[in-house]
């Protein structure tokens, strides 16, 4: 029992010191249990579908109304949103950075959730073999979502933003401020910090990431809005709340951006 | 066919299980953990020793389909089928009932230490407003597993080999 525990622990170290053949073996597992995912979601699929329609009615009825309410209101907001969509197309040609749509793009479908119930995690349907690398920052139409953690050879697991297990480097556009952010335990918001106290920080600014030398992410891809703003005069520094302008919830599919971090 | 290979077949039964059916059937977005309920219910069955065993392969298993950091769940697993077979060592019981309770108190434990190790080595995000709700979901789906998980894990133990006579049968 004793060595099971020195074991466990020893396997704990080199997981936190990063040690390569951990995470090669977890992507060729994934790899190995694709066709055997394939079949067996197949095969439980009528299950799952029973078990959504037992338990998921109630949620789907309230989900309908919020929904509709929510549909009115954002009929009004189209028209802002269009005027938005313009005046972030001419801050970033302002600021003279390559628009976000012009990185190559890998188009993968979201085959499964995490296997557990800890670690906010998806899994892809593609992997190296489409180009596909560890690191590699996971999108939706509407901005960021994760990053690849571990790429097999035709599946890729992403540990999206929500989840707190990474930092993302932002800036607000229209400003000159960066900051750091991470997830808050709210899947749709995350907290930023280390916000230089100078920089005017408005409710309802645009964050994108920064792409700052070193960053894990490239610059200009959409990552919240502004919907919280808190002055730390001790700190120096100001804290916001950035809520995610894509849904990590419910996805269906979702593009790899096939961007590397300079190492 | 030894003990060791039974283990090992429903081990990636298990997997298969968890990956493809139990993670889509979600309560309140916690979904059941059958590799918790295969190390607590071999403790159960077959005492701390084979529960720590049990529970250590099966944290690996759960380590490969995860992304958090590899052997946390080995260790975590570990302890509840350690602790779900000292407890049934300690209580003297026939019940159905008080099976389900040591079943749901291995796998809090089990669990709880999942996150604080994990929080303590620096995982982000394992404590906040939702892991109640986790623990109490996943201990309470684990008590119910680990009925049906009993025969399988008696089948494992078994010393005769139910598949022996079919196969004397073929020589």
């Amino acid at each position: 029992m004793i060595l099971l525990v020195l074991t466990a622990i020893t396997l704990l170290t080199l997981s936190g010191r990063g040690f390569g053949p951990l995470d090669s073996l977890r992507s060729a597992v994934g790899s190995g249990l694709s066709p055997v995912g394939d079949a067996a979601s197949w095969v439980f699929r009528p299950l799952s579908n029973a078990w959504d329609a037992a338990f998921s009615q109630n949620d789907a009825e309230k989900e309908n109304q919020r929904l509709q309410e929510e549909n009115d209101r954002l009929r009004g907001e189209v028209t802002q949103s269009a005027v938005a969509t313009q005046q972030l197309q001419e801050l970033l040609q302002l600021v003279g950075i390559p628009f976000v749509g012009d990185t190559p793009v890998v188009h993968t479908r979201v085959v499964a959730g995490t296997a557990g119930n800890f670690g906010d995690t998806i899994e892809l349907d593609k992997g190296t073999a489409a180009g596909i690398q560890n690191g590699m920052p996971v999108i939706t139409g509407q901005g960021l979502i994760g990053r690849v953690r571990l790429a097999g050879e035709n599946r890729s697991t992403v540990e999206l933003i929500s989840g707190g297990g990474f930092k993302i480097g932002f800036l607000v556009i229209g400003t000159s401020a960066v900051g750091v952010a991470e997830g808050s335990g709210n899947p749709q918001v995350l907290q930023g910090t280390n916000v230089d106290i100078s920089q005017n920080v408005e409710l309802g600014q645009i964050a994108v990431t920064a792409g700052l030398r070193g960053s894990s992410f490239p610059p200009n891809i959409p990552v919240g809005t502004i919907t919280s703003v808190r002055p730390d005069e001790a700190a120096r520094q100001t804290r916001v709340d950035i809520t995610l302008l894509a849904s990590t919830r419910d996805l269906t599919y979702a593009d790899v951006v096939l961007w590397k971090a300079a190492s | 066919m030894g003990s060791a290979f039974r283990y090992a077949l429903m081990l990636i039964t298990v997997t298969v299980l968890q990956k493809f059916l139990f993670q889509h059937a979600r309560i309140d977005d916690v979904g059941m953990d059958a590799f918790l309920a295969l190390s607590v219910t071999a403790g159960l069955v077959a005492g701390p020793r084979r529960g720590a065993i049990v529970g250590f392969a099966a944290g690996i298993a759960l380590d490969l389909t995860v992304v958090t950091p590899f052997g946390l769940g080995a260790l975590s697993y570990l302890v509840a089928g350690v602790v779900a077979g000292s407890m049934e060592k300690l209580i003297v019981h026939s019940g159905r009932s008080l099976t389900m309770l040591v079943g749901f108190v291995s796998a809090f434990v089990g669990l709880l230490f999942f996150v604080v190790v994990g929080s303590i080595i620096g995982v982000a995000g394992l404590i906040d407003g939702h892991l109640p709700v986790v623990l109490l979901i996943v201990s309470a789906s684990t008590a119910v597993l680990v009925l049906p998980c009993r025969r399988a894990v008696h089948w494992a133990e078994s010393p005769s080999n139910s598949l022996n006579p079919a196969l004397h049968r073929w020589q």
